[in-house]
């Protein structure tokens, strides 16, 4: 499972330099214990890499995650914006400051425009049971200057 | 499974490295040649670049240039041709741009920089290079660059500092070489010249040791100017002394060490340093060291520092104070993110100024009685309940917010052992009793208790001792506020945010009395449903004012009437429309009005209104936004789509259909009153009786005279049209036989005859015999047909005596006289008709209608 997610993950970065009009393909960021993850870049400039480790329905807490991509911005600041659908009715959004510039919590805060970012590392989120159902989630990171750093609209489907 | 993960964690930057190396970038070197904007001539197929500023600045991103072509103009400043793939940076690459000040090059897939690449740029100022897989760098390469202040050069397969050429940039500030593969810290010797260097990011390498050597030429360097990040190097060893006598600016060692005894004794490597700010700590998602021994930090001690900042050190030893006692000289001191779960009381002599303790974990408020403390953060540590009172004599700032804590009375200067207090922020706390009105505490230039629950807020003038406050926050602290003095004594007030509350009765009135200073006031969100007239009335300097998000139903202009507003927030109410003749005094400083999220309703009613908004959309934030919520087949749509034309249409429309409806039945009227007049007159060249003098002999008994004489002579020969009938006892030629007279005279020339049908009718037998006559003719000469008039109702057994009359009158249509105001119209008008019917329009239409009224009457 992991190994496939690997791949996936190699094919996405070696893609990274593909063209920019076309739609990215959907990507598997997990397939396990009755929990499918799929996502697909929304960002028109790029496709990113991502998987998570250990998925299943039983959501554990603190996630490990592997997140790969050539940054288009700088990001010194970065907040995350997430957005729950199901059944195209909203259920939850919220932002999250990911780098802000005094003291920043991630290695990768402050990189630049160009670099290459990879991380792998816990997420800090909740351990919960997701209910069945189909889910789409929409993910936008950005900047003060840039509406757009990566973008990702995934489903979550969950049996 | 792991060891998959691994190989995949391992793979992918490496893979993702090599991907952005193309299969042709293995193939000997392309020169690229630079043009400007008088050669494109040569390149037609290049897409050309975008300009934000036009000969200013370009940008070029990811156009697939192989060399640098395009629109650009030769006065360009900012040039960015990041993400293209140049691979080869000639000489004099750039001389065609002389004004430019930022070049930027990121992941251009260079991997050569030929000597004066950059010849020629006196005027760059930075230069960003990042993600270019650097092989060959020539040692002029940077040459001619005598005005660069910033080089960006993360992530292009550095391996070493030496490898730069850049000892003649004496104008450097700042060399970011972050993200490479730079695996000693021996600066090089052209550091010494670089005497202007501020900013040494060094961070993501490959360092593990730095020895005295390394340092050499720090110490040549300008006192206290250079800021030098080392995070992410795993260092394993700094040798003793290495620092010795070294002035930097700002040292950052974040996630350096892989265990709590390698921390210990680079941080025992540091003595000697003298430092403006150490910052030490972990990234959330980087090395993170298993049981920090707090020995670790004991190493502090020997070296001198103004700042200390630590932060994320997750696993941070329980500790009385331990590393602590080292920094007794510190001025600014920064704990962040650790667990450090219990801070005891540090000593009063301890010469800290400024103290920030966010997210620490701590399970009691801190004992704090620092002798110099002027700025006191305290943030984000949940998990205590009570605030205890502190004793910080100089404290002039103090930042309380976010940490769940309880405050049982509030605010006198005793709780801070302070009367120097200017900023105090007990924001997103829990509750918060005010007991006193801020004695000693006069010197308050901010407060904020938003988020809070205020309780008594609104039971006495809380802030009345607060002359020199400026900034007062008490929004969303479930504050109903029910006494009118809640503000006296603000007199100096510019901003009261005061959102999220909730007024008596949700009526607004004047509690803004003494706040004469006040610019900026946020009430929105306060379910306020009335607003008095004299609410802002003594807010002279009012210039913003936020009411929205409560249930207002109207825009009541005339109370901002004389206010120097600049933005008026009327957001989220259900305000239906203005009155249109107010919409004059709206202040004439306004530059924004938002009315976005009401319930207009987009009726002509409004239409004064309506069109105000049309014509003012440039005062009005989000017109477009503004919806309508009426009528029904408006709703949803832009107020801005209402068109007036519509009520004007409608109103002629209306007034038009109203005007014809009348003019039609007026018409009708007059044509039923005049029908006969009308007939009279569209036939008048036509009219004529003919051959007949009469136009109906009428049979009737002697006993029915006086109705005969008095209703259908007056009624048809005076009427109109006026008919001429013959009545025996006017027209009968005296000395002739009666029943020659009948024949002659009656039925000879009339066209019609009437037969008035009464009791004394069938009794009579001349009536009868002229009657029978009447039928015969009828059959003879083909005239007139004979009209019934019934004066009388009729005993059947008494009509049966006629067999004749009996039959014509059950199977024929006949008048009947009634002695009714309607009655009687209705039988003129059809008697006048039925004697108008066969007249001698025409000749030819004379024969046909008599000839068919013949048929119609004679069914015996």
């Amino acid at each position: 499972m992991k190994g496939l997610t690997a791949a996936f993950l190699v094919w996405t970065l070696l893609s990274l330099e593909g063209g920019s009009s076309q739609a990215w393909p959907t990507h598997t960021a997990c397939k396990d214990g009755g929990l499918e993850v799929l996502y697909q870049s929304c960002d028109p400039l790029q496709d990113f890499g991502f998987s998570v480790d250990q998925c299943s329905r039983h959501l554990k807490s603190n996630l490990s995650i592997r997140f790969g991509m050539i940054l288009r911005e700088d990001i010194k600041e970065l907040f995350l914006d997430v957005s729950l659908f199901s059944e195209g009715l909203s259920i939850l959004s919220y932002s999250y400051p990911i780098c802000e510039e005094d003291l920043p919590k991630f290695s990768f805060c402050g990189r630049k425009r160009g670099e290459q970012i990879y991380y792998a590392g816990p997420v800090n989120n909740p351990g919960f049971d997701i209910p069945k159902g189909e889910y789409q989630v929409l993910l936008k990171l950005y900047n003060k200057n840039n509406p757009m750093v990566a973008c990702a609209n995934a489903t979550v489907i969950c049996s | 499974m792991m060891s998959a993960t691994r190989l995949a964690g391992t793979l992918i930057p490496a893979m993702a490295f090599l991907s952005c190396l193309r299969p042709e970038s293995w193939d000997p070197y392309v020169q690229a040649t630079v043009l400007s904007a008088e050669d494109t001539a040569v390149s037609k197929s290049v897409k050309p670049c975008n300009w934000v500023a036009p000969n200013i600045t370009y940008q070029c991103v990811e156009l697939k240039f192989y060399e640098i072509v395009g629109n650009i103009s030769t006065s360009v400043k900012t040039l960015d041709l990041s993400f293209n793939a140049l691979r080869c940076l000639g000489n004099h690459s750039f001389s065609s741009f002389p004004e430019l000040q930022v070049l930027d090059l990121s992941r251009c897939e260079i991997e050569m920089i030929a000597d004066d690449a950059y010849q020629g740029l006196n005027h760059l100022s930075t230069l960003i290079l990042t993600g270019n897989p650097i092989r060959s760098l020539g040692v002029g390469a940077f040459s001619g660059l005598s005005s660069l202040q910033t080089l960006v050069a993360v992530e292009i397969n550095l391996a070493s500092l030496e490898v730069l050429p850049l000892g003649h940039l004496k104008t450097l500030k700042e060399l970011n070489v972050a993200h490479n593969l730079i695996n000693s810290f021996k600066l090089p010797e052209y550091f010494s010249n670089l005497t202007n260097l501020e900013h040494l990011d060094l961070s993501n390498n490959n360092i593990q040791n730095i020895s005295h050597r390394d340092t050499q030429v720090l110490r040549q360097m300008p006192a206290f100017k250079v800021a030098l990040d080392l995070s992410l190097n795993p260092l394993d060893f700094i040798e003793p002394g290495a620092f010795e006598k070294i002035e930097l600016r700002e040292l950052t060692l974040r996630s350096n060490f892989n265990s709590s005894d390698i921390m210990k004794t680079c941080i025992q490597g540091l003595a000697g340093l003298r430092i403006n700010r150490l910052v030490l700590g972990e990234f959330k998602n980087e090395r993170i060291i298993p049981n920090l021994d707090k020995s670790a930090l004991k190493g502090l001690c020997n070296l001198t520092t103004e700042e200390f900042r630590i932060a994320y050190f997750d696993d941070f030893p329980e500790d009385d104070l331990g590393f602590l006692d080292c920094l007794a000289n510190v001025s600014t001191i920064s704990l962040v993110n650790l667990r450090l779960r219990r801070l005891g009381a540090p000593p009063k002599d301890f010469k800290w100024q400024n103290l920030k303790l966010t997210r620490c974990y701590l399970k009691h408020f801190p004992i704090l009685e620092l002798a110099f403390l002027k700025e006191f953060v305290f943030t984000n540590n949940k998990g205590i309940s009570l605030f205890t009172d502190i004793d910080l004599p100089l404290l002039e700032f103090l930042d309380l917010s976010r940490n769940d804590l309880s405050f049982k009375g509030c605010c006198h200067h005793n709780d801070f052992g302070t009367t120097r207090l200017k900023h105090l922020d007990l924001s997103f706390n829990d509750v918060i009793t005010m007991s006193t009105n801020f004695v000693g505490l006069e010197q308050l230039e901010y407060l904020d208790f938003q988020n809070s629950k205020l309780k008594q807020a609104s039971a006495f003038s809380v802030f009345l001792s607060l002359k020199n406050l400026l900034y007062l926050d008490i929004s969303h602290t479930n504050t109903r506020v029910a006494f009118r003095g809640i503000f006296k004594g603000l007199v100096s007030l510019q901003v009261l945010k005061m959102a999220g509350n909730t007024f008596e009765d949700d009526f607004l009135p004047n509690i803004f009395t003494d706040l004469t200073n006040l610019t900026f006031l946020d009430l929105s969100d306060c379910q306020l449903e009335q607003v008095s007239q004299e609410a802002f009335g003594s807010l002279p300097k009012l210039q913003l004012l936020n009411m929205s998000h409560n249930n207002l139903f109207s825009l009541d202009i005339l109370s901002y009437k004389h206010l120097p507003l600049q933005i008026l927030d009327h957001s989220f109410n259900h305000i239906v429309a203005a009155k249109s003749q107010e919409l004059q005094y709206l202040p004439s400083s306004l530059v924004s009005l938002n009315l976005t999220q009401n319930e207009f309703a987009c009726v002509c009613e409004h239409m004064g209104f309506l069109q105000w908004v049309q014509d003012h959309r440039n005062l009005l934030a989000g017109a477009e936004q503004m919806m309508c919520a009426k009528p029904f087949e408006m709703q949803g749509m832009s107020v801005l789509s209402f068109r007036n034309a519509t009520c004007q249409m409608s109103k002629t429309i209306i007034s038009v259909s109203v005007l014809s409806v009348l003019v039609v039945s007026v018409v009708a009227v007059l044509v039923y009153k005049f029908y006969f007049h009308l007939m009279l007159l569209v036939g008048c060249k036509k009219y004529g009786r003919g051959e007949c003098t009469y136009d109906a002999f009428v049979i009737y008994s002697s006993q029915d005279e006086d109705w005969v004489r008095n209703e259908l002579v007056k009624n048809l020969e005076e009427g109109v049209p006026p008919f001429q009938l013959c009545l025996h006892y006017r027209d009968f030629i005296p000395g002739v036989a009666i029943a020659a007279n009948i024949i002659q005279e009656g039925f000879h020339k009339s066209r019609k005859v009437i037969v008035v049908v009464s009791h004394h009718f069938i009794q009579s037998r001349w009536c009868i015999f002229e009657y029978e006559i009447a039928q015969t003719w009828q059959f003879l000469s083909s005239h007139a047909g004979i009209i019934f008039i019934v004066l009388q109702k009729l005993e059947k057994s008494l009509l049966r005596q006629q067999v004749e009359l009996y039959r014509l009158l059950s199977r024929n249509t006949y008048l009947e006289w009634e002695d009714s105001v309607l009655g009687r119209h209705i039988f003129w008008r059809r008697l006048r008709k039925a004697l108008l019917d066969g007249k001698s329009w025409s000749p030819e239409g004379t024969e046909d209608a008599e000839s068919s009224h013949h048929e119609a009457t004679t069914p015996i």
